[in-house]
């Protein structure tokens, strides 16, 4: 797994509608600059996200995933947050199990007056992604019934 | 045992219940029995054989029908019914739950709280094959478990098995079944089948009681019971509970505490 | 098949010029499912809307994507004006080429292609899309103003005089704030307390307004036109409804050593207390933390003098519940002590004083009546130093901020001096002069040019007291970093605005957001200034960032006006994000099993119980079923359910699971 400059990782944001997504655009409007290489796909909460996402995301070819919401005790209906944080501590937990490679996952909290914060997440993200290169492993399994099939290499 | 078919039979003859669900011998295990006269519960026996988690049974009404029924449960089934009762599927009044305790002795118990006080003497332990297993998985790196599960799972050819043993899939429809969107492939592949087990063990936090009875019914023996068990083992302490003991209110992940562990979050 | 239309929006050239914006559409246009892709300038514009307006009437279009700003921005403006031309507004949806794309990415190929995924994503969100129905709720017309200051009393006014009523909750025993602290205002040197009091009364006898003092809120629940606040009244130990305000009870109090808090600690006052003459309520409480009797037991002397028997010592603290439609934030500010200072002797000069102290100096119903006083000997100061931003824009004490108001209070501090005291000497170090404002600039050359003060360009980089001087040791940058050292009878620290204390909690009571300093946010820095995050809360004053009065006044005016034009409808129409639990045919009914887990998961009990029964009324199954008007649509029970019987209208299963696919398919 050397670094390749070459490669451009595919990350994909998950992000909450009041406190991340408004800190993103808080970025835009300072005019703070971060990779291309992350998009984001709101949602009302960071209760609202579906593990299941997460999984799709990866079998989808992302090479990373972030999640942010709000920080504890900020969360715009009161405690979205706090059961997004069980359903990862919970996810985390079961990936690693399986042997998924879970520092491709980037839990954050960013609120709406984080836009540098934000920035910096995306960037840091971005670099560690490149670091561990693209995630071959996964999405070699998720092509088998297009391609020739996991046991190739077995 | 004596005591245990002498009451099956005073409870039928009397009308008190409609079903005695237990066990009778088979060919090589004891076999569920649904017992629905009194000179069938001659052939009712209860001993440490008896693992079939007769709970599964219990949330299906084509099965059990409307009437008051009773079920022979031993200490892993006892531990389904009490997390059934936490997910609203029993009526304590339609349901009588038999056991024999340490002693011999034929126990009655009607409601989750009676259960409750009963089950919390019995710890819950791995035995000697989760023992040897999971240290095994344990000691792997990350790269090994990842390997050493995708063999198993390409095996997997998605006979949902585990799904029909386990007492706590109880959903009328499965998320596998959902197609708009379509979450999971139902078909067998090796990721279609690892996402199934991922979201199995999802599923399962907090509400896993270790009965073993999905790994019992893999028919190409997948330990899969041990995902949802070693889940509930790291889970347990994390967020609060005794394994083997669900609380009353509330399951694991729908519930949060403030201090919840987050140093995983930057 | 869909007929999507996709619209483009230059922004001028915000997203232009780092977007190659036909390609944009270009490539959309090619999309399955798009029937119309075009770019242009202006899209939020006249014309603009008029080209979607135009599109879907044309085009027959079955959803509209356009990629422009933030959907927080603009997402109502083109809802309308898809509404306008006969489409449902919540097929509907925006794409972030600005925020998320245009302005934070340099001009390149990447950032066009990224482009190309955002709409993308949105499209096959749209073709996802469902007609939604508002909901409508009813409003209860009586706000809840939080904070007795001329913030919460402006705006308490505001909404009175418009014909609703009006519940004001003050933390203190009367209202009146910081504003009523002061000696004379700036820039007309017109006395505080004379513009101010009239107000005060006019809130105590205002028919539309409920005052409580000595109060705070418990709990704020529910949403916009619907909240149920539950406030704390704690024991004043003493019954308003027969007290007369005689304030016998006061003057024969016998614990009379208690730091003055109307005072900035500079006078005493008693256990049994009225803050300050002027209060509004006129009437004491007991500070049961100083009072003999609550702490040894014995004393009793004021029941004693209580002609009416007013004193209740076993009263205890009661919560209340008000039911109200909108909320006004006004609890104003605080600000840093002088012993925050370590290089100004940590607070342990007496002759070190914050502005406010010296504003209760100045006072003519402070401790000296008016006359400039040193606290530690009572000696007229003959010379005063004033040391501008203690503690603002100096971000190694954790305030990059400017605290804004210090500027001109402390030109008008020294102007006060010069006034009271003929021969004394002035002298103010500062950073910049910053007087934006009607008469503001003039005012401090009054105090430069008229009053003689003298401004010294530099910071203060030590105070010390020497001989019974304060020994003051400063530079002035304009002489070329000259080292200036003043001994001095008094200094003066304009010390920093703060967030007041409790804010933190009480925002998170409310469900508001905050500034790293405490600070409440608004909803928009600059078009919705007043405006929380949170529907049908609002900023008043000093809450939000420091500022002078006439700011605080026409901001409390704002948040007055925006929740008169709340309670100007009967009903509220409410976005249909909501969550649903499926309802299905016979055999099933639903797919729900009623393990009721969301219900645990659910932040507003919004999770009923529902049986569903056949018709010869045999239960069936119990289901989940969502009240409407309770869910505020966070979606956490959708991601909760194992069977996927719930589902969130706006983001359903089926609309993220296509942008995500979307995103990642190539």
């Amino acid at each position: 797994m050397s670094s390749n400059t070459d490669f451009e990782p595919k990350i994909i944001a998950f992000v909450c509608n009041w406190c991340t997504y408004a800190g993103a655009d808080l970025t835009g409007t300072s005019r703070l600059k971060y990779a291309t290489n992350v998009k984001i796909v709101r949602f009302p909460c960071t209760g609202r996200i579906d593990f299941l996402l997460l999984l799709k995301s990866f079998a989808q070819g992302a090479d990373g995933v972030i999640v942010s919401g709000c920080h504890p005790n900020d969360c715009h209906y009161t405690s979205g947050n706090f059961h997004a944080r069980r359903r990862w501590i919970a996810f985390r937990s079961v990936l690693d199990l399986m042997g998924v490679d879970i520092r491709r996952i980037q839990y954050s909290w960013v609120s709406a007056a984080e836009g540098s914060k934000w920035a910096d997440l995306v960037n840091n993200t971005v670099a560690d992604i490149r670091a561990l290169g693209p995630y071959a492993e996964y999405q070699k399994v998720a092509d088998y019934l297009e391609k020739e099939g996991y046991n190739e290499e077995a | 045992m004596k005591k245990l078919r002498e009451r099956a039979a005073e409870l039928l003859s009397q009308g008190v219940v409609s079903l005695v669900l237990g066990y009778e011998e088979g060919t090589k295990r004891p076999r569920p029995l649904f017992c629905r006269n009194s000179v069938n519960a001659e052939k009712l026996i209860f001993d440490s054989r008896c693992i079939h988690n007769l709970a599964v049974y219990i949330t299906k009404k084509e099965l059990v029908g409307k009437e008051r029924f009773a079920v022979t449960a031993p200490i892993s089934t006892l531990r389904s019914i009490m997390q059934l009762f936490v997910e609203n599927q029993l009526n304590e009044e339609k349901l009588l739950v038999l056991t024999v305790d340490l002693n011999g002795e034929l126990r009655e118990f009607t409601t989750f709280d009676e259960i409750a006080a009963y089950v919390a003497q019995f710890e819950l332990k791995r035995g000697e094959r989760e023992q040897e297993l999971l240290s095994k998985i344990e000691g792997m790196t990350r790269e090994e478990r990842w390997k050493f599960w995708m063999e198993e799972m390409s095996h997997c050819f998605k006979c949902y098995a585990c799904r029909s043993a386990c007492p706590l899939c109880y959903c009328s429809k499965c998320v596998v079944e959902v197609n708009r969107p379509q979450w999971i492939n139902p078909w067998p592949a090796p990721l279609a089948n690892m996402e199934w087990h991922i979201n199995r063990a999802m599923h399962m936090v907090g509400r896993c009681t270790a009965c073993g009875a999905c790994g019992d019914a893999c028919p190409i023996g997948i330990p899969i019971d041990l995902i949802t068990r070693k889940m509930m083992e790291d889970m347990a302490p994390e967020f609060g509970y005794i394994p083997g003991q669900p609380a009353k209110q509330g399951n694991a992940l729908s519930t949060w505490k403030l201090d919840d562990r987050e140093q995983f979050i930057r | 098949m869909s007929k999507i239309g996709v619209f483009i929006c230059h922004c001028g050239e915000n997203i232009s010029a780092t977007v190659d914006v036909e390609r944009v559409a270009r490539e959309i246009g090619g999309m399955e499912g798009v029937a119309h892709a075009i770019d242009y300038k202006y899209m939020c514009s006249d014309p603009g809307q008029t080209f979607i307006k135009e599109a879907v009437k044309k085009y027959g279009l079955d959803g509209v994507v356009v990629g422009a700003c933030s959907p927080r921005m603009h997402e109502p403006t083109f809802r309308r004006a898809c509404a306008e031309a006969g489409l449902n507004p919540y097929l509907c949806e925006m794409a972030n080429l600005r925020e998320h794309c245009s302005w934070v990415h340099e001009k390149s190929e990447e950032t066009t292609e990224k482009a190309i995924d955002l709409v993308k994503m949105l499209v096959e969100k749209v073709k996802k899309n469902k007609p939604l129905d508002s909901i409508k709720v009813p409003v209860t017309k009586k706000a809840l103003v939080i904070g007795g200051g001329i913030a919460g009393i402006q705006a308490s006014l505001d909404i009175a005089n418009t014909g609703h009523k009006v519940i004001l909750v003050e933390r203190d025993p009367s209202i009146g704030g910081h504003m009523s602290q002061l000696s004379e205002t700036f820039p007309t040197l017109d006395c505080s307390q004379c513009i101010l009091t009239p107000r005060m009364v006019e809130v105590a006898q205002h028919p539309n307004i409920k005052l409580y003092t000595y109060a705070e809120l418990e709990s704020l629940e529910g949403f916009i036109g619907n909240f149920k606040a539950k406030i704390r009244l704690k024991a004043k130990s003493v019954n308003y409804s027969t007290c007369t305000g005689c304030g016998a009870c006061i003057q024969k109090c016998p614990v009379k050593k208690i730091p003055s808090e109307f005072n900035a600690g500079l006078g005493t006052r008693t256990a049994i207390y009225v803050p300050f003459p002027q209060a509004v309520p006129n009437k004491p409480v007991i500070d049961r933390v100083n009072c003999n009797y609550y702490k040894r037991g014995a004393c009793k002397i004021c029941e004693k003098t209580c002609q009416v028997g007013s004193i209740e010592w076993d009263k205890e603290d009661e919560i209340i519940t008000e039911e109200v439609g909108a909320v006004v934030l006004a609890t104003g500010f605080d600000v840093k002590g002088t012993d925050f200072f370590p290089e100004y002797g940590y607070g342990q000069y007496k002759d070190v004083l914050t502005g406010l102290q010296f504003e209760r100096l100045a006072s003519a119903s402070g401790p000296t009546f008016g006359e400039i006083r040193r606290p530690s000997d009572g000696a007229v100061p003959k010379k005063i130093v004033f040391i501008a931003c203690a503690g603002s824009r100096d971000p190694a004490k954790g305030i990059p901020y400017c605290s804004k108001i210090c500027c001109m209070y402390t030109a008008k501090h020294a102007m006060l001096y010069q006034h009271k005291v003929h021969d004394g000497e002035s002298t103010v170090f500062y950073m910049d002069i910053r007087a934006g404002g009607k008469n503001y600039e003039e005012f401090v050359r009054r105090a430069i040019e008229e009053d003689t003060v003298n401004y010294v360009r530099g910071r203060v980089a030590r105070v010390y007291e020497k001989n019974g001087k304060l020994i003051v040791k400063g530079v002035d940058t304009l002489l070329g970093g000259e080292q200036v050292e003043i001994e001095a009878d008094m200094v003066v620290l304009a010390t920093a605005g703060v967030a007041n204390c409790g804010s933190e909690q009480l925002a998170q009571k409310l469900h508001v957001s905050y500034d790293p300093y405490h600070f409440f946010a608004e909803a928009h820095p600059k078009l919705k200034p007043v405006e929380t995050n949170t529907a049908g809360i609002y900023l008043a004053g000093a809450c939000q960032a420091p500022k002078d009065i006439p700011e605080t006044v026409g901001m409390a005016s704002g948040a007055a006006v925006k929740v008169a034009a709340l309670f100007s409808n009967d009903e509220l129409v409410r976005e249909p994000v909501v969550a649903v639990v499926n309802r299905l045919a016979p055999p099933l009914y639903s797919t729900c099993v009623g393990c009721f887990m969301c219900e645990t998961a659910c932040p507003y009990n919004a999770i009923e119980h529902e049986e569903i029964k056949g018709r010869d009324g045999s239960l069936i199954r119990n289901s989940a079923r969502v009240n409407q008007g309770l869910c505020q649509g966070c979606g956490t029970c959708v991601a909760f359910c194992r069977s996927k019987s719930i589902d969130i209208q706006g983001y359903t299963n089926e609309q993220v699971y296509a942008e995500v696919m979307s995103l990642l398919n190539d």
